[in-house]
């Protein structure tokens, strides 16, 4: 496509703007409305602070956000949730920010058998997008896919699982973001390498060890419908929210250079 | 010594903001400069002093200002010395802290965590010193350090001032802050007469 063409067809793109300002610079503005996201990394990265400021942003911007918390109860998770700035108790109070935690979702649906087949996925999928229809909500966070993964019995289900969620969640205009923890040394950015294939976008938090000091790391490695830097930056999570300064390289050029 | 801190204030004052200064000093004026930026330019321009110190903790620095009776009410510190030093000091409510000064990423992100905090309500960034960072850093990131922080700073359109002792310069130091200040300003000792 010529590239006035292009950058015109770019402009029109609805954007989910984050409200993470270097997230948003490198993503050229937001995530594409109705992407499904990947946040993937190991332990210690800041996938739930990074989520967590994105959903608190939406619902400063007047959209619903809901969190959907799989292992860790929701009443935890708040307690330990960073005392942002620009938190306001009222977000919670008058529904545009709403927290669930999945086991409960799980027992009100009586999905109680410790593997799902392709009937009770439906069943989770059909749950969620009804929950987000009729809470009109605008951005998604599913943390994580990984503890979902346990109950899913072939990586055919969990293909199943993520494409439907992930289609239907976008017709309803929803952004959505699916945390996926991967071991610090993995190669791939997912348990099974299925949720990467069949996601609009990947963003890869990492720890990494730089002479002796470890530094949080963010890359967005993959986002349909839009330009992006694939640059590494180092992040900060900070009660203004998470900070974003580009990873320095010191000079150096391709193994074995200066 | 008030006139010497008035003099490099008065330089100061003309410069435009945004502007990228080497202050290049001996030891003698050190303090002097401290004063000068501190207690004149600043409150007259109204600006948040945001002080990188990798030279000394900032504890240390504090009491000398408190000595000089500097008000402190609207200077911050970036402290890059005191958790390497694995110093004991008690934490300044005033002061934020990285843990070495190799980890140059992170002054940035310190800088800009102190610029969002105080509102931006105008602010200067002095890093003291370019010779204590060279010692931990090789001068291929020191550079890219400090060309992305003062363009970032530039666009925000905050000072910085880049503190430079003589005596440890060296021609890759000189080189390196030709390229990213807009002016140096070598800090004269007073004349007796």
């Amino acid at each position: 496509m010529p590239s006035r063409e292009r950058d015109a067809s770019e402009v029109r793109v609805d954007r989910c703007v984050t409200g993470i300002e270097g997230l948003d610079n490198i993503l050229d503005g937001g995530i594409p409305r109705g992407n499904t996201v990947l946040i993937t990394g190991s332990v210690g990265t800041g996938k739930t602070s990074l989520c967590l400021e994105f959903l608190v942003h939406g619902a400063l911007y007047g959209e619903n956000s809901l969190y959907i918390s799989v292992t860790e109860s929701t009443d935890k998770l708040l307690k330990n949730i960073i005392p942002y700035d620009f938190f306001e108790d009222k977000l919670v109070k008058e529904g545009q920010l709403h927290f669930l935690d999945l086991p409960v979702i799980y027992d009100r649906l009586g999905l109680d058998r410790p593997e799902f087949d392709y009937e009770e996925i439906n069943i989770l999928v059909d749950a969620v997008v009804n929950l987000v229809g009729e809470m009109r909500i605008r951005r998604l966070v599913l943390d994580s896919i990984t503890s979902v993964t346990y109950r899913l019995k072939s990586e055919e289900i969990l293909r199943e699982f993520v494409l439907k969620l992930g289609s239907r969640l976008s017709t309803l205009g929803c952004t959505t973001l699916i945390v996926s923890e991967i071991s610090p040394t993995g190669e791939r950015y997912s348990t099974y390498g299925v949720e990467e294939a069949i996601s609009d976008g990947i963003v890869v938090m990492g720890n990494l060890e730089r002479r002796g000091d470890l530094l949080r790391t963010l890359q967005v490695v993959k986002m349909r419908g839009t330009m992006h830097s694939r640059a590494k930056y180092v992040l900060d999570l900070t009660t203004t929210g998470v900070l974003l300064v580009p990873l320095l390289k010191g000079g150096s050029v391709a193994a074995g250079g200066a | 010594m008030r006139e010497l801190a008035a003099r490099i204030a008065q330089r100061l004052m003309d410069l435009p903001e945004g502007s990228a200064v080497a202050l290049r000093m001996g030891a003698d004026q050190y303090f002097d400069t401290i004063r000068g930026i501190l207690d004149v330019y600043c409150p007259k321009k109204e600006l948040e002093a945001l002080y990188v110190t990798s030279t000394i903790p900032s504890r240390s620095i504090i009491n000398a200002l408190d000595v000089l009776e500097i008000p402190l009410e609207r200077i911050w510190f970036v402290d890059c010395i005191s958790q390497i030093m694995m110093s004991s000091a008690e934490k300044h409510a005033h002061s934020i802290y990285v843990e070495s000064p190799t980890m140059l990423e992170n002054i940035m992100l310190k800088v800009e965590y102190l610029i969002r905090k105080t509102q931006s309500r105008g602010a200067v960034i002095i890093v003291d010193s370019i010779n204590s960072l060279a010692i931990h850093n090789n001068t291929k990131i020191l550079s890219e350090f400090l060309h992305i922080m003062v363009n970032n700073l530039r666009s925000k359109k905050a000072s910085t001032l880049i503190f430079s002792m003589e005596q440890y310069e060296n021609e890759d130091i000189r080189n390196m802050m030709n390229l990213v200040c807009d002016e140096t300003i070598t800090v004269e000792a007073e004349s007796s007469g």
